[in-house]
């Protein structure tokens, strides 16, 4: 039964390469708005990760730093600078708003440097240079290309204009392109002189992450100390509840859509081959096996497509960043995995009508001419 | 006197309800042993198919009772009828049914799924029926590019595989030439003579009325046994006998109904009856 099935489906091959195509193209929209999604909460967190200090302390009660504000006082980082664990600490200033370039209004993370401190900035430079003094941006490069503003032109945060004199690579996602200006220049923004927004504290050879940020607690009153791995994790755990909904949404109803498609496919299988599914009936064909053979024929519709998903996903989504540098899109195996899973779901509702069909069918109709 | 291979008994088949019913199959009664070849005629719409339907599992009466070796196949349900269907009896359809994606050898063990050893267990058989019905050299080949009198042979050899003790053909040489219908229904004659089997065939077909056993006459409903009554006439143009019951080409004239064998003979009759009627 199963054979025949099987070579029924394939030598149908245009009606099989159409709705596996159809089928194909509605998990692809899924997998493209997972990697797209994936992508963006990868990049929100870019600036943590590779910033990479062993320790952030930023305001008690705050615990991430996408879409956060945090203020401590200046004098708690001279405390945490002079205990003996502490190597190092940087100090930065934080915030989130429009910025406008060339009449263009988008929205941004600034993050406010000590002239002169490399530790907290840019990680990698495309043009241009770090920022010197006041007065100067470094902003993405893909921001450069969307705007068009270059080394030179003028940017506006808030009510302070910003002469552009470097281009940033790796910091740029559609949520939140990472600006660098000065510590001095953010602080007059926010009128926020003897504040920052978080501290950045390398440990001292020998001592764990974990034992600096106890140290910390112990000795800073009214600060949360987190390892750049606590922050990371919240940002991206934040990032992917933020978009959680919509992704199940588009996944619901693209999944519906494939289903409508399989089941669509099944039908016209059946309504088809309906003459032979009564002599199938005919000639002893039990209702299970019947049953079974639709089930068949939409599982491997579906799986095609979803084949062919997962190939155009693997080859052609991470070639699309080429064209559309503004797109930060990543492409999960667990996704991948779990569309799978979706696809076989997909293909056993889409099968329910056309089996329901199948069940009814008269074997008599083998007698028609 | 051998068991009955069938016995249908008091079949009726009503279509619709009230005042719109029709009963396709009134009250029919019929009894075949091992080895009778049976041919079951009647004129277009008179039941023929559902009562074959009826005979073969695959239509529910709406009263009687159909006995196939012994089961009473309209008491089973859905889930037990498959196997009657696949091992008792045997299908032939006149438009063939062979499933179009399976090739030769495939179509003809379809119905082994069901029988003991399955179809690994019923290689021999096909092998044995494809080269009697001298298939053996397109066990490989797909319906498509098989010829009309072959697919009959491949169903047949299909029908034949789980070696049912009743066969039930649906007008097997409808869609054949007239030398492939003859060997088909020679085919047919020998699966009943020799193998024993009961075969009942609904037919057009006259040809096959020298070979059966029996001939029922089906209409509106009513079975009838055939040989019971003859129902001669002449034609009038070549004087040829012509069987009332099965005649086709039929003309009336002054009240009068005359039968003729061919369009042609209908046709000088009917451009001048009086010259043929004396009148």
């Amino acid at each position: 039964m199963f054979l025949w099935a099987w070579k029924s489906l394939f030598s149908q091959r245009s009606t099989l390469l159409g709705s596996s195509l159809g089928i194909a193209g509605a998990f692809i929209l899924v997998l493209f708005f997972d990697a797209v999604f994936r992508g963006e909460s990868e990049q929100i967190v870019a600036y943590p990760e590779h910033m990479n200090p062993d320790v952030w302390v930023m305001q008690a009660g705050v615990g991430n730093m996408h879409m956060a504000s945090s203020y401590i006082w200046d004098w708690k980082m001279d405390v945490i600078a002079a205990m003996p664990e502490v190597e190092r600490v940087t100090p930065i200033l934080y915030f989130a708003n429009i910025v406008e370039a060339r009449g263009s209004k988008l929205f941004a993370f600034v993050v406010g440097l000590p002239s002169g401190e490399h530790r907290a900035g840019p990680w990698e430079m495309s043009a241009g240079r770090r920022i010197t003094g006041k007065g100067e941006a470094v902003i993405p490069a893909v921001l450069s290309r969307i705007t068009g503003i270059g080394i030179g032109d003028t940017m506006r945060i808030t009510d302070h204009d910003f002469r552009v004199v470097g281009l940033s690579r790796g910091t740029y996602s559609s949520a939140n392109p990472v600006i660098f200006v000065t510590l001095d220049d953010l602080a007059d923004i926010l009128s926020a002189e003897g504040t920052y927004s978080y501290l950045l504290v390398d440990a001292k050879e020998g001592v764990s992450p974990k034992q600096l940020a106890e140290g910390i607690r112990r000795t800073v009153e009214k600060v949360n100390v987190l390892t750049t791995e606590e922050l990371v994790a919240n940002d991206f755990g934040l990032a992917m509840q933020m978009g959680v909904e919509i992704i199940f949404m588009m996944t619901m109803i693209c999944s519906a859509l494939a289903a409508l498609i399989v089941g669509f496919s099944a039908y016209s299988l059946v309504a088809r081959k309906q003459r032979e599914l009564a002599i199938v009936k005919a000639l002893g064909g039990r209702r299970g096996a019947l049953v079974g053979s639709v089930v068949l024929q939409a599982v491997i519709v579906a799986l095609l497509g979803y084949l062919l998903a997962v190939v155009f996903a693997l080859l052609v989504i991470p070639q699309v960043p080429l064209l559309v540098p503004q797109l930060s899109l990543v492409v999960s195996i667990g996704d991948i995995l779990q569309m799978g899973v979706v696809a076989l779901l997909v293909a056993v509702i889409g099968a329910v009508i056309p089996a329901s069909l199948v069940l009814r069918l008269d074997p008599a109709l083998a007698y028609q001419v | 006197m051998n068991e009955p291979v069938l016995r249908a008994s008091h079949l009726t088949r009503i279509y619709g309800s009230g005042r719109t019913a029709v009963r396709a199959v009134d009250d029919v009664s019929l009894t075949i042993p091992p080895g009778e070849l049976v041919i079951v005629m009647g004129p277009s719409g008179s039941g023929k198919t559902t009562l074959l339907s009826m005979l073969g599992g695959l239509l529910r009466p709406t009263s009687g009772e159909v006995v196939i070796n012994g089961t009473v196949i309209t008491e089973l349900d859905e889930d037990r009828l498959p196997v009657v269907r696949a091992l008792e009896i045997g299908f032939i359809f006149q438009a063939f049914n062979l499933l179009d994606a399976l090739t030769v050898e495939e179509n003809i063990l379809f119905p082994a799924r069901l029988r003991e050893g399955g179809v690994a267990a019923a290689r021999p058989r096909a092998k044995e029926l494809m080269s009697r019905l001298g298939l053996a050299h397109r066990r490989c080949a797909l319906p498509r590019t098989l010829s009309g009198g072959e697919k009959q042979r491949v169903a047949i050899a299909r029908a034949l595989i789980n070696e049912p003790k009743l066969i039930l053909a649906d007008e097997p040489t409808g869609n054949l030439d007239s030398r492939t219908g003859q060997e088909v229904l020679m085919i047919l004659h020998d699966i009943a003579r020799d193998e024993g089997r009961a075969v009942v065939l609904v037919t057009h077909d006259p040809r096959v009325e020298d070979m059966a056993d029996r001939i029922l006459w089906l209409e509106d409903g009513h079975l009838r046994d055939r040989n019971e009554v003859h129902h001669w006439a002449r034609d009038p143009v070549c004087g040829m006998k012509v069987d009332e019951w099965t005649a086709t080409l039929i003309s009336e004239h002054e009240g009068q109904r005359y039968f003729f064998c061919s369009p042609r003979c209908k046709a000088r009759f009917d451009a001048a009856p009086g010259e043929w009627t004396g009148g």
